[in-house]
């Protein structure tokens, strides 16, 4: 099945290289009711990192996940887990476990019985499978409901289960399927602190499936951005936010303003674009991309990386089309000289008021913030 | 549309219409229950209360024996049926779409549509058959034929338990290192029981009730509880019908109240 050059070599440590995954697909069905769910995979996850995968639903992060989990087997391509060629495998031969989405918890056994499954099924002595099992309920908290049933405990505390259950074992890479998806708000933001912690408690490596760009921005250590079964970009949450590649990961995540400019000037890594209004500023290229002057080229900026001035002062204007006010900030809908739309995001420091629609208002760009996408 | 207010209970009759379906359902029940205490021969007139009829019923080596060969045979039929049901509701819900599932489904519940005199018929013709080519004419026959009639009432809550199932919850256990055998072990079967416990006493209720299937298979001297009582009645109706009818009812009640009260305590 594929090419071999994954495996073969020795157990890793922390730093090192935890999966290889090289030229991966995955083909459902034949013919021209063929779909490719992945194509051209090419990832490394290192040990012990929060590593996510991150798209709108239908982009192929959760097929990826069953893919490594073994639910799935791949169409072409090969698969290590350190080290060691897993293609072809099933889920009870790798060293992985899953927590699901519906937390998928034993209903008629209790939690204590759910969380000492995995270890029971390797054989593991009695003695063992129970000082393991107390273990994984203090490290999530719940030594008081170990003799309860999944259907007698809260949303939360199943969650809790599901991860202690997957846990226990001591799986190389924990791959966790939308986890957080079925918790309200405030129970989720509890639960992301409390992943993170038993992130680094354990060192085991994390693979997140999400599509909410926040939950990857703050939890992951690296994100792969997926749309239609392939990785757009892969990199830190910093690189991924203020550096995206092209135009779907900037969309996808955060708000973003783009911008339709000419080209002034090509220097290096970095570009002159003429704002409208005439005035010019500096925008950062991407790697191996140069432009022709004179070509209209997609920049990006964030809303938060503008402030205002008044008109004339800055480096372009704008007219106010209407502000929404959403507490900690202010979104304020311009109309730029040219007829572009930019969005502003103006932090409530001060109990300022919404600027009115048609006030003329002057824009300054963050130094350094302007970015041209690749075309 | 209905409106949303609107209660069947509020049409004019409705109270008669219940009453009268009640008292159709379960009159003849309580004459027949009332008349087995009845102290004379009567089943029209109340002669004092007695226990005799119970007496007779069970001091008689037929009923008896009768009786015994009933309880078996359906102990049997239904084991066997229950056993087979859950593997075929295994192949028919726990494997890839294979051509001809839907066929495979129609078949298993087809006794259910057949009627049971064609089903009779045949089975008399092919057990004659069989006699005379084997010169066997033991209870094999009648646990077969039992068997048979059994599987569609034992599959088909075998089925819709495991349909229902939570599939993720045998990913789950694959995921956590337990081999195909030890997911259904630890974790399809424990979930099926109530499915299973079901069909068995679907199954042994069928079983225990049927009188075509067996009149026509049974050898002489096969006789289970409800040909012997047909038999009977052929003669002289006497209370001891009423008394083993009785006794057979309860049976029924206790088997049906003990399923409802074992899934009802495993119901997730």
């Amino acid at each position: 099945m594929g090419s071999t050059g994954a495996g073969v070599s020795e157990p890793t440590e922390t730093g090192t290289v935890e999966i290889v995954i090289r030229d991966l697909s995955k083909i459902f069905g034949q013919g021209a009711a063929a779909f490719h769910a992945l194509s051209d995979i090419d990832l490394e996850i290192r040990t012990g990192e929060f590593f996510t995968l991150l798209g709108p639903s239908g982009c192929g992060k959760t097929t990826l996940l069953r893919v490594i989990a073994g639910f799935e087997q791949p169409s072409t391509g090969s698969l290590g887990i350190n080290g060691k060629e897993v293609a072809g495998l099933g889920p009870n031969a790798r060293p992985v476990n899953t927590v699901f989405q519906n937390y998928a918890l034993f209903p008629h056994m209790t939690v204590a019985q759910n969380i000492g499954f995995g270890l029971k099924m390797q054989g593991r002595p009695r003695s063992e499978v129970e000082a393991t099992t107390d273990e994984m309920l203090r490290l999530v908290k719940m030594e008081a409901m170990a003799e309860r049933k999944p259907s007698e405990i809260s949303g939360g505390q199943q969650q809790r289960v599901a991860l202690a259950r997957a846990l226990a074992p001591r799986p190389r890479v924990l791959l966790l399927d939308e986890p957080l998806s079925a918790l309200d708000l405030k129970l989720r933001k509890e639960m992301q602190g409390e992943l993170k912690r038993l992130q680094t408690e354990t060192g085991i490596t994390f693979i997140f499936v999400t599509h909410d760009q926040e939950e990857a921005l703050t939890m992951s250590d690296r994100i792969a951005v997926m749309s239609a079964g392939r990785i757009l970009q892969l990199g830190s949450p910093h690189e991924i936010y203020h550096a995206p590649s092209e135009r779907f990961v900037a969309d996808f995540i955060g708000d973003t303003n783009f911008l339709d400019l000419p080209v002034a000037s090509v220097d290096g890594s970095q570009a002159t674009v003429t704002l409208p209004g005439g005035k010019e500023t500096a925008a950062r290229l991407p790697q191996g991309y140069l432009p022709v002057l004179g070509e209209t080229v997609t920049t990006v900026i964030r809303p938060e990386q503008a402030q205002t001035v008044a008109p004339g002062q800055g480096d372009m204007d704008g007219v106010v089309e209407n502000a929404v006010f959403f507490g900690t900030d202010t979104h304020v809908h311009l109309r730029l000289d040219d007829g572009q739309p930019f969005i502003l995001r103006r932090q409530n420091i001060a109990e300022a008021r919404e600027p009115a629609p048609g006030t003329r208002l002057g824009l300054t760009l963050s130094p350094g913030a302007l970015r041209v996408l690749k075309g | 549309m209905f409106n949303r207010n609107f209660s069947v209970s509020r049409l004019p009759g409705f109270g008669a219409v219940a009453v009268f379906t009640f008292v159709m359902l379960y009159l003849p029940i309580i004459i027949l229950v009332t008349f087995s205490f009845n102290a004379g021969v009567s089943q029209a007139q109340w002669e004092g209360f007695s226990l005799q009829w119970y007496q007779a019923a069970f001091q008689n080596d037929q009923v008896r024996d009768v009786s015994i060969r009933s309880l078996w045979l359906a102990l049997a039929a239904s084991g066997f049926a229950t056993v087979l049901s859950t593997l075929a509701a295994l192949g028919t819900t726990r494997v890839g779409r294979f051509p001809g599932q839907t066929m495979i489904y129609a078949l298993i519940n087809q006794p259910l549509m057949v009627p049971e005199i064609v089903t009779g018929v045949a089975l008399l013709i092919l057990v004659a058959f069989l006699k005379v080519q084997t010169g066997y004419t033991g209870m094999g026959y009648l646990v077969a034929a039992h068997t048979a009639f059994c599987i569609p009432f034992a599959y088909l809550p075998i089925r819709a338990r495991l349909e229902t199932m939570d599939i993720t919850l045998e990913k789950a256990a694959a995921d956590l290192y337990a081999d195909h055998w030890q997911a259904f072990r630890y974790i399809t079967l424990p979930l099926l029981v109530p499915g299973i416990l079901a069909g068995f006493m679907l199954g042994f209720v069928i079983s225990l009730d049927t009188v075509v299937i067996t009149e026509f298979v049974k050898s002489a001297g096969q006789d289970t509880l409800p040909t012997y009582m047909l038999g009977q009645l052929r003669r002289t109706i006497t209370p001891e019908m009423n008394a083993i009818a009785t006794l057979f009812l309860a049976l029924s009640l206790c088997i049906v109240t003990a399923f409802f009260v074992i899934t009802r305590k495993r119901g997730t």
